[in-house]
């Protein structure tokens, strides 16, 4: 069994009368990509700045690497790497210089520091803009600049809160990909994010989190087992009638029928031939029918279901 | 490690062009602007000048004319005299033409001005003298007369005693002050470059001190390595803004230049640990903590009367510790000690002083923002 590589317990942080986090308790394993999904204002930088020693919480514990997480637990640090939700780097340096000073913070050995600088660089793409000054860098290469000095030392954890915020889909997928290469490479990864697709993409565990609370914790699978959802019918047709609308509600597994500007959507719970069967019963009627789409349950109907509301209701 | 971070502090200080053209700039237009408005005044009040005096020829005084001519032998004369008709000295007089007119009746000088500045003051101040030299004379000659000659030649060599001596060698006009002000306010306007000490390394202030807090690297480390760098940057600034005044203005420091680099490098040092001790205590944001420090520094300079001349005095009389114990008037006492003192005793004191409140607020600081977690980020 994989050893245990961050221990929160029962963590309790306030803003005066404000609970940030309420008693909450998560464990990540040695070689996860955990991820802690959300909305905003649900506690993920809360616990993350917790979790690395910045913020003052009124209770609970953290361990990581099994030793107690301090200020001055400097071999901790020594090992982990954070990449910032707001960039964090000198705009008076160049690209190269930004990572050299940032790595230099973890390795002294001038030559070994050279050879990881240069790998950084290399791992986020940047070898053709390493005399740039971040102010001429676009978002996407700036926010690729702000994990080459997270990771250029080579942690072992590394944490990376919502690092695709305001990022071009290119630089996305290349930064999903890059930590799905750390994580293969051995590095454990705490992902936040209130992008659900980006979470289910590259995450083994996570953590859904909502006013403090975590809601609800596992792999997708288990996650989505959760729930009564197992399949999201769409179909376009034009001028349902209330009593079709009832035969399509009625049948086996259709737990909620709603027809709504010309589509109907059917919720399923278990069955294996219900696109068939709602079907059926439209041509019967001779309906004529548009676009037709099945879905399999997404994490944010996880979040709705658990709290009667979408994951993106509170997102800017 | 230490090295590591003031090579790259000192890398991006130097890029940081907004706050090195300031400390670069602002000696510069302010100087010019002090030059420029002074120069005048200067020319007229501070630069001494020959006073033009008539002498009335009504009465005759051999003795006068004798003391008279010594006197404008010299190479900077008090006076230089016209030996005029009553009528064409109050002419003359009228017309400005001259600052004041010595009539000798009987032996005894009467002077007539028309107005009451520093000229006028000199010419009385000759007359009152040799006034009362004629009479030590006069009384000698009636006890003594063998010796009269011998007493009249020391006494009326006495009379010439309106000359300009210089006390130190340092340069005490008063106009020089303003650009010792100058220099002060400069290196108080470094504590906005300590002021960046603190919020590029505390985690609640910018989103670099956030990533340096999680590095392995102590705060102690980067925060003096920062500190450290940003006192070397004030300094060259200073050193430029006391050469500029030197050499570009042509602003005499007197034969004490390099104790005026000294100074000016003490107090910039002394801006910059203030800004960062400032912006360490309490909460609030950058921008906050940023207006602070402007505040503290301009409050600082008014006290010191670096903004209303008589603040200081007011101070010193009511509530003398503040002057001790404020940044600014500490630096402007220690240019001032230089100016009008010829030991060098309070200078050094001063200096003193600077080193010891620059290590208190360093000290503070580092306290202040150690080992700390955050209430908010």
């Amino acid at each position: 069994m994989a050893d245990t590589v961050v221990r929160i317990d029962n963590l309790v942080k306030r803003y005066k009368d404000l609970i940030a986090l309420d008693h909450l308790t998560l464990e990540i394993k040695e070689g996860e990509v955990f991820g802690l999904l959300g909305p905003n204002g649900s506690g993920k930088t809360t616990t993350i700045n917790c979790l690395l020693s910045l913020l003052a919480f009124d209770k609970g514990e953290i361990d990581i690497f099994g030793k107690k997480m301090t200020p001055t637990s400097y071999d901790i640090k020594r090992e982990i790497g954070i990449i910032m939700q707001n960039v964090a780097v000198f705009d008076e340096l160049t690209v190269y210089d930004n990572i050299d000073y940032f790595c230099g913070l973890y390795i002294t050995d001038k030559e070994e520091r050279k050879k990881c600088v240069e790998e950084a660089i290399r791992f986020v793409g940047l070898e053709d803009f390493t005399k740039f000054y971040p102010k001429k860098l676009s978002g996407g290469l700036l926010r690729r600049l702000n994990i080459a000095c997270g990771i250029a030392h080579k942690p072992k954890l590394i944490i990376l809160d919502e690092p695709t915020v305001a990022v071009d889909p290119q630089s996305r997928n290349r930064i999903l990909e890059g930590i799905e290469e750390l994580n293969r490479n051995g590095a454990t990864i705490i992902y936040t994010s209130h992008y659900m697709e980006e979470v289910e993409q590259i995450c083994t565990r996570i953590a859904i989190m909502d006013k403090g609370h975590k809601i609800a914790e596992g792999t997708k699978e288990e996650l989505k087992k959760m729930i009564k959802n197992t399949e999201t019918i769409n179909v376009e047709v034009r001028d349902l009638t209330d009593d079709i609308l009832a035969q399509v509600s009625g049948l086996p597994h259709v737990y909620s029928a709603v027809y709504n500007e010309g589509r109907l959507t059917v919720a399923c719970s278990g069955g294996k031939h219900n696109l068939i069967r709602v079907l059926e019963v439209l041509q019967k009627h001779d309906m004529h029918i548009g676009r037709v789409y099945s879905e399999l349950p997404t994490l944010n109907d996880v979040f709705l279901e658990i709290t009667g509301k979408a994951l993106r209701d509170k997102e800017e | 490690m230490f090295l590591h971070n003031f090579k790259y502090e000192l890398l991006a200080q130097l890029r940081v062009r907004t706050f090195i053209l300031w400390l670069l700039v602002f000696p510069i237009a302010l100087g010019f602007f002090f030059k420029l408005t002074f120069i005048g005044i200067y020319e007229k009040d501070s630069v001494f000048n020959t006073i033009p005096a008539a002498v009335d020829t009504t009465e005759d005084d051999p003795t006068l004319r004798a003391v008279l001519d010594q006197m404008e032998k010299s190479d900077s004369p008090v006076i230089r005299v016209s030996y005029l008709s009553a009528e064409e000295a109050d002419r003359k007089l009228k017309d400005d033409d001259v600052e004041g007119i010595i009539r000798s009746e009987g032996g005894v000088l009467k002077l007539t001005v028309a107005g009451l500045g520093m000229n006028e003051t000199i010419l009385k101040s000759f007359c009152d003298k040799y006034n009362s030299n004629a009479e030590i004379i006069r009384a000698a000659a009636a006890s003594d007369p063998t010796k009269a000659g011998e007493i009249s030649g020391m006494l009326m060599k006495d009379v010439n005693t309106v000359e300009d001596i210089k006390l130190v060698n340092g340069n005490t006009d008063y106009y020089t002050e303003y650009f010792y002000n100058l220099i002060a306010m400069v290196g108080l306007f470094g504590a906005l470059i300590g002021l960046s000490v603190t919020i590029d390394n505390q985690a609640n202030l910018s989103a670099l001190g956030a990533r340096k807090n999680c590095s392995p690297t102590p705060k102690s480390v980067s925060m003096s390595a920062s500190l450290v760098s940003k006192f070397l940057i004030q300094s060259v600034c200073m050193v430029w803004c006391v050469s500029f005044q030197h050499f570009v203005l042509g602003i005499n420091f007197g034969d004490h230049l390099l104790l005026v680099y000294l100074a000016a490098i003490f107090s910039g040092i002394l801006g910059v640990s203030l800004g960062f001790m400032v912006g360490s205590i309490g909460r609030g944001g950058k921008d906050i903590k940023s207006s602070i420090t402007t505040a503290v520094v301009m409050f600082s300079c008014f006290l010191s009367g670096l903004m209303v001349g008589n603040i200081k005095s007011l101070i010193g009389k009511f509530a003398p510790i503040v002057n001790e114990i404020n940044p600014a008037s500490v630096i402007s006492d220690c240019f001032h000690c230089l100016n009008i003192y010829d030991s060098y005793d309070k200078f050094i004191s001063k200096i003193i002083t600077m080193a010891v409140m620059t290590f208190v607020f360093s000290f503070v600081g580092f306290i202040m923002t150690r080992r700390r977690k955050y209430a908010s980020l």
